[in-house]
């Protein structure tokens, strides 16, 4: 009785409480109740904001409170909560389908082919060994403040994960279905098309899940570095003046979007491996 | 005492349906020699035996005597060290598909992201049979296969008995007229293994495929083939070759009954009991 869904929503909704109420009145409390050395510093208004600030900043962002009404505002500002959200969302997009599909290209192919596998095969262990991060400014420095530069820094971070993936699950196909296709009149790409890829695509999808939250990574810490929009860029103006909410706000709405991004992966995987035990649709 | 090539061939012949028959197999001093760490060893040596048309050939031999090593170079699957390969009088090409030769692994092989309608279509359906033409043959042989309602389900949803059919079906559908099985059922329980003889009894029976199956039962072999090759233990040489005059149709229990089950069974007993105390004694 003790796990049924009702129980476990209530922990679940209690957890949610009590972490609001010490959020939003914790530094008050401790600071009229406990000595000033032991009032935590961590629930300082100042560095984490409180609930209703933050509610209150995500209402000005977002431009639901603008005097001037919602669609002058959302027009009138170049990095509003709507547009920057847009931008990042974009961007983590298209660098995460760019490299998703780069590195289940180079996976298959390296992993059908001995001959390429061992010649590359050094070259992107040295490549994989760079910190992706350490690459940022040199992609902002190539492609511009842009949205370019973001998604080619999402793509670096992708391509590698999803590759190497690919790559093993390629290699781990087994032998003997290969031959029975084979028997059963399979040419080398009907192979590659009808056997290899479904059976790898469990590898690969191991690896997409990840690999989303990287390319959020990715676009956020490009946006760091240099930018002109998007949801990174906001944290950083929001630092700049010292404003705790307008972070957390920004922070909120990233973790909403790679909440989003992950249901995406999550339900095409259990769509496409539908065959497999854990995707099985529950009776 | 161990037997020359071929000299287990003057074992009587008695059953007559092969006779006239052509040749669709045929071996000749068919050798193979593997490299362990260093140390060749040869698995088979110089193993010679023709296969006629619709005939039920058993390769029969204690493990390791190489028999499955036989099968997969008769497929192509696996180069051979030395001696020839005819199928219908062209030589074997280790590599090369012959599309009127079907196998059945002993290891289940199915797509398990195919559901069985699909396993069992996927040869047709890699060929570019139109679906509608293709919908009729895999449904006929689902039901063949005594899987009415599965059709729609996963190979990981079924027994391992039920997957074994959809593999044989899979190849069958095909309709090869050269079919080589490597110990297909010896992964089944007794009871299974039973029912899946009598299925193939009854499609053999029927379709009269020519058939090399590799088994290391014994009674597998009785109830189901024609005529036996018996290999010695490592490295394989041919021991005896001798048919099987059971009449058809068999009944895989009811086989067991008929004196010429016996009597073949203890001689076959006796002559494989001297290939493990030879593999032992080495």
């Amino acid at each position: 009785m003790s796990n049924s869904r009702a129980v476990i929503l209530f922990w679940q909704l209690a957890i949610l409480a009590a972490v609001l109420v010490i959020w939003q009145w914790g530094f008050d409390w401790s600071k009229a109740l406990l000595p000033k050395a032991y009032v935590p510093k961590i629930l300082d208004p100042y560095f984490v904001a409180k609930p209703t600030l933050i509610w209150q900043s995500f209402l000005r962002l977002g431009c639901f409170a603008d005097a001037g009404g919602f669609t002058a505002c959302v027009t009138g500002n170049d990095n509003n909560l709507w547009l920057a959200t847009l931008v990042t969302l974009k961007n983590t997009w298209w660098g995460f389908l760019f490299g998703s599909a780069s590195g289940i290209a180079a996976g298959l192919i390296l992993g059908r082919s001995d001959f390429l596998a061992r010649v590359f095969g050094p070259y992107i262990v040295a490549l994989n060994s760079i910190p992706r991060i350490a690459l940022v400014p040199l992609v902002i420095l190539i492609f511009g403040l842009g949205d370019l530069s973001k998604i080619a820094t999402a793509w670096l971070v992708v391509f590698f994960v999803v590759f190497f993936n690919t790559f093993e699950g390629t290699r781990a196909v087994d032998r003997d279905q290969i031959a029975a296709a084979r028997l059963l009149g399979a040419s080398e790409f009907t192979v590659l098309r009808t056997v290899v890829i479904p059976s790898a695509l469990a590898w690969v999808f191991a690896s997409l899940l990840p690999a989303v939250s990287f390319a959020l990574i990715g676009v956020i810490v490009g946006e760091f570095i240099g930018a002109e929009r998007g949801l990174g860029k906001l944290i950083i103006e929001a630092e700049a003046r010292a404003n705790a909410s307008e972070m957390m706000v920004a922070i909120f709405v990233m973790m909403f979007v790679g909440i989003l991004l992950a249901i995406a992966v999550r339900s095409l995987q259990s769509y496409l491996l539908r065959w497999q035990p854990q995707f099985e649709p529950s009776a | 005492m161990i037997a020359a090539p071929g000299q287990g061939l003057a074992l009587a012949r008695d059953e007559g349906e092969t006779a006239a028959a052509r040749t669709r197999i045929a071996v000749q001093g068919l050798a193979k020699r593997f490299n362990a760490s260093g140390r060749e060893f040869v698995a088979v040596d110089d193993v010679s035996f023709e296969v006629k048309q619709g005939e039920f050939v058993a390769l029969l031999g204690p493990s390791g005597c190489g028999k499955s090593t036989i099968l997969n170079m008769v497929a192509g699957l696996l180069p051979r060290s030395g001696g020839r390969i005819l199928i219908d009088e062209d030589t074997v090409e280790t590599g090369k598909v012959n599309p009127r030769v079907g196998y059945v692994f002993q290891r289940d092989t199915l797509f398990p992201w195919r559901t069985v309608e699909q396993n069992i279509g996927y040869g047709l359906e890699i060929a570019g049979l139109p679906r509608a033409e293709r919908a009729g043959r895999v449904a006929s042989a689902v039901e063949k296969a005594g899987l009415s309602g599965f059709a729609q389900s996963f190979p990981r949803m079924l027994s391992g008995g039920m997957r074994q059919r959809v593999a044989l079906m899979r190849t069958l559908i095909l309709e090869p007229e050269i079919l080589l099985m490597d110990e297909p059922f010896g992964a089944l329980d007794t009871h299974t293994k039973l029912e899946m003889h009598k299925t193939l009894l009854e499609i053999w029976e029927r379709e009269r495929q020519t058939v090399l199956f590799v088994t290391h039962d014994l009674g597998e072999a009785l109830t189901l083939a024609s005529r036996i090759i018996l290999l010695s233990a490592r490295p394989g040489r041919l021991k005896e070759d001798f048919d099987v005059a059971i009449p058809r149709p068999r009944d895989p229990v009811a086989v067991r009954e008929t004196a010429e089950f016996g009597r073949l069974y203890s001689h076959i007993w006796h002559s494989l009991g001297e290939e493990f105390r030879r593999t032992r004694a080495d």
